[in-house]
């Protein structure tokens, strides 16, 4: 480390810290530091009970700071991209769909991306329509309050009576399927249909 | 120039003579280690163009989620109030949305957290301006889990530092006000010290952990991990599909990409390897951004990374700019350890 001084009239050296602040300020940067590591130790699986048991006190700082992340990127694999498809029952017995980010009307960017993770955050506690029944009864009771709030938004924007969703897993070619040209097929699987609960309203 | 002596520098004196060595022990050293690396102070000029990029990015992310406000906060919205527990750890994970109910209350909390972000840019009342904007991201993020995704992590990992160091020191509305001959204000301190080394930590971590967590993934390993990323439809912004036919191109891109990463907490340090792994980070968040469309996290992502640039570096990119931005009238070499 070099560190210059300065010939400039009225310039004088920064301070530096006492002892007791250098101590302080070491106190709280090791607690940052855990609450920045620990986060990703402990999660997505798989994680070690350690990791999990050494985030417990760390989790008020980690939530008001909105530290807890995994940081798996693209990981273990980049995986196929998912959508909802949904539609709509209006009040005059018409129907209309749509999907779940939508790529034309979702405009900016931004919004696209913010919408799209709705659907890829629920696709991922839904398992496939021919999964073992008390596979997908149990997945039910994850996915299906958050699906209930995506119907419910989709009839609050529409102004619709009931609601269709499925979530649509779409196929990832492998390169030689796109240079045959081959058609691929998308896995769907319905996630139910909702309408307003007669003590919400419309 | 002068150099005044500092732990363990290896320079001679002027007289040509060491004094006699004092055996230290492997704790003083530790000390004095971690002493140079955390409580040395530096040029705060890299954080405060780290706050101005943070900040047109977190405007431009205000900017969206009002968009569409009502969905993403409101009680109708993607995601009810009384489910988030669902998706992140209540009741640590706060959010000022959970006290709003009506659309007009969304509408002005989201408009302090837009305010703030501009402030922020700008660096008017810098320090007020970054607590409240790291107080309108964890707001969002927390309130509407199901909508967030990296950009919002790497907000956050870059907003921290910001609220702790003198961010608004240089090329701030701040800095103009109370005017660049206002003492030492805008020079070398211990605060910029360890709000650039916080970040810099933290972006070794992030790297460190997705390019691990690669590591569990056979498509990394067989270099083919990035046809997924071109094939995937949903993120494709750039139609790379050409590459079908060019099966070594994207095993060297994803072999690339993977060692990239993984090697990056170490590499990033020396000053040899250093300008490797930070072009390696523009090719890479660049490339993400063009080709999926996620440019947002791509440029924040290039923020972070600004904080392993020297700042002698950006004040030779800046010297064109006026003397009353106070970019030049500081001491070279005074970068964390960047020198």
């Amino acid at each position: 480390m070099q560190i210059h001084e300065s010939n400039e009239p009225g310039w004088s050296a920064p301070a530096r810290w006492s002892a007791l602040a250098r101590g302080v300020a070491t106190l709280a940067i090791l607690v940052y530091l855990a609450a920045v590591v620990v986060p990703p130790l402990a999660g997505p699986p798989p994680a070690s009970e350690l990791a999990n048991r050494l985030l417990q006190p760390l989790r008020p700082l980690v939530g008001a700071i909105y530290l807890g992340h995994g940081y798996r990127f693209f990981a273990p694999n980049p995986g196929p991209g998912h959508s909802l498809r949904w539609t709509m029952t209006m009040a005059d017995g018409s129907t209309r769909g749509g999907s779940i980010p939508d790529e034309d009307a979702d405009r900016p960017r931004l919004l696209y991306h913010r919408r799209f993770m709705v659907s890829e955050k629920i696709a991922t506690l839904v398992p496939f329509a021919d999964a073992p029944a008390d596979i997908r009864d149990r997945a039910k009771r994850d996915w299906q309050p958050l699906v209930k709030g995506v119907a419910t938004n989709l009839l609050r924007r529409e102004g619709g009576t009931s609601v269709t969703l499925e979530v649509v897993e779409h196929y990832l070619p492998d390169p030689g399927e796109v240079l045959a040209s081959t058609t691929t097929t998308d896995t769907v699987t319905p996630l139910g249909s909702y309408a307003w609960a007669s003590e919400e309203g419309r | 120039m002068n150099s005044p002596r500092m732990p363990h520098d290896d320079r001679l004196p002027a007289g040509g003579r060491r004094p006699a060595a004092v055996p230290r022990s492997w704790c003083s050293d530790w000390c004095a280690g971690w002493n140079d690396f955390w409580f040395t102070p530096a040029d705060p000029l890299p954080l405060d163009l780290i706050r101005i990029a943070t900040g047109l990015l977190l405007t431009w992310s205000c900017v969206v989620w009002l968009l569409d406000a009502d969905a993403f906060f409101g009680d109708r919205g993607w995601l009810r109030p009384d489910q988030v527990w669902r998706m992140n750890d209540q009741p640590w994970q706060w959010s000022w949305y959970f006290a709003a109910h009506s659309p007009t209350m969304i509408r002005v909390l989201g408009g302090i957290a837009l305010v703030a972000a501009v402030l922020l840019t700008i660096g008017l009342a810098t320090p007020l301006a970054a607590i409240v904007s790291l107080l309108g991201l964890v707001s969002a993020a927390n309130r509407a889990p199901l909508n967030v995704f990296g950009l919002d992590d790497t907000l956050g990992m870059l907003l921290i530092p910001l609220v702790i160091g003198p961010a608004g020191s240089r090329l701030s509305v701040d800095r103009l006000i109370s005017g660049a001959e206002q003492g030492r204000a805008g020079g070398r301190s211990v605060r910029a010290n360890v709000a650039l080394r916080l970040l810099q930590v933290h972006l070794c971590v992030v790297y460190f952990f997705s390019g691990t967590g690669k590591l569990f993934g056979a498509s990394w390993w067989e270099g083919t991990a990035l046809w997924g990323a071109i094939a995937n439809d949903r993120y494709r912004t750039l139609d790379l599909r050409g590459l079908a036919g060019h099966p070594l191109v994207v095993n060297a891109l994803t072999l690339a990409t993977l060692w990239w990463e993984v090697s990056y907490p170490a590499l990033v340090w020396p000053r040899l390897t250093r300008r490797l792994c930070l072009a390696m980070a523009v090719a890479v968040h660049l490339g993400i951004g063009l080709a999926m469309g996620m440019m947002e996290f791509g440029l924040a992502m290039l923020a972070a990374n600004l904080a392993f640039v020297p700042a002698d570096t950006f004040r030779t990119l800046l010297r064109f700019l006026p003397r009353r931005w106070s970019v030049s009238d500081t001491l070279p070499g005074t970068s964390p350890d960047l020198s």
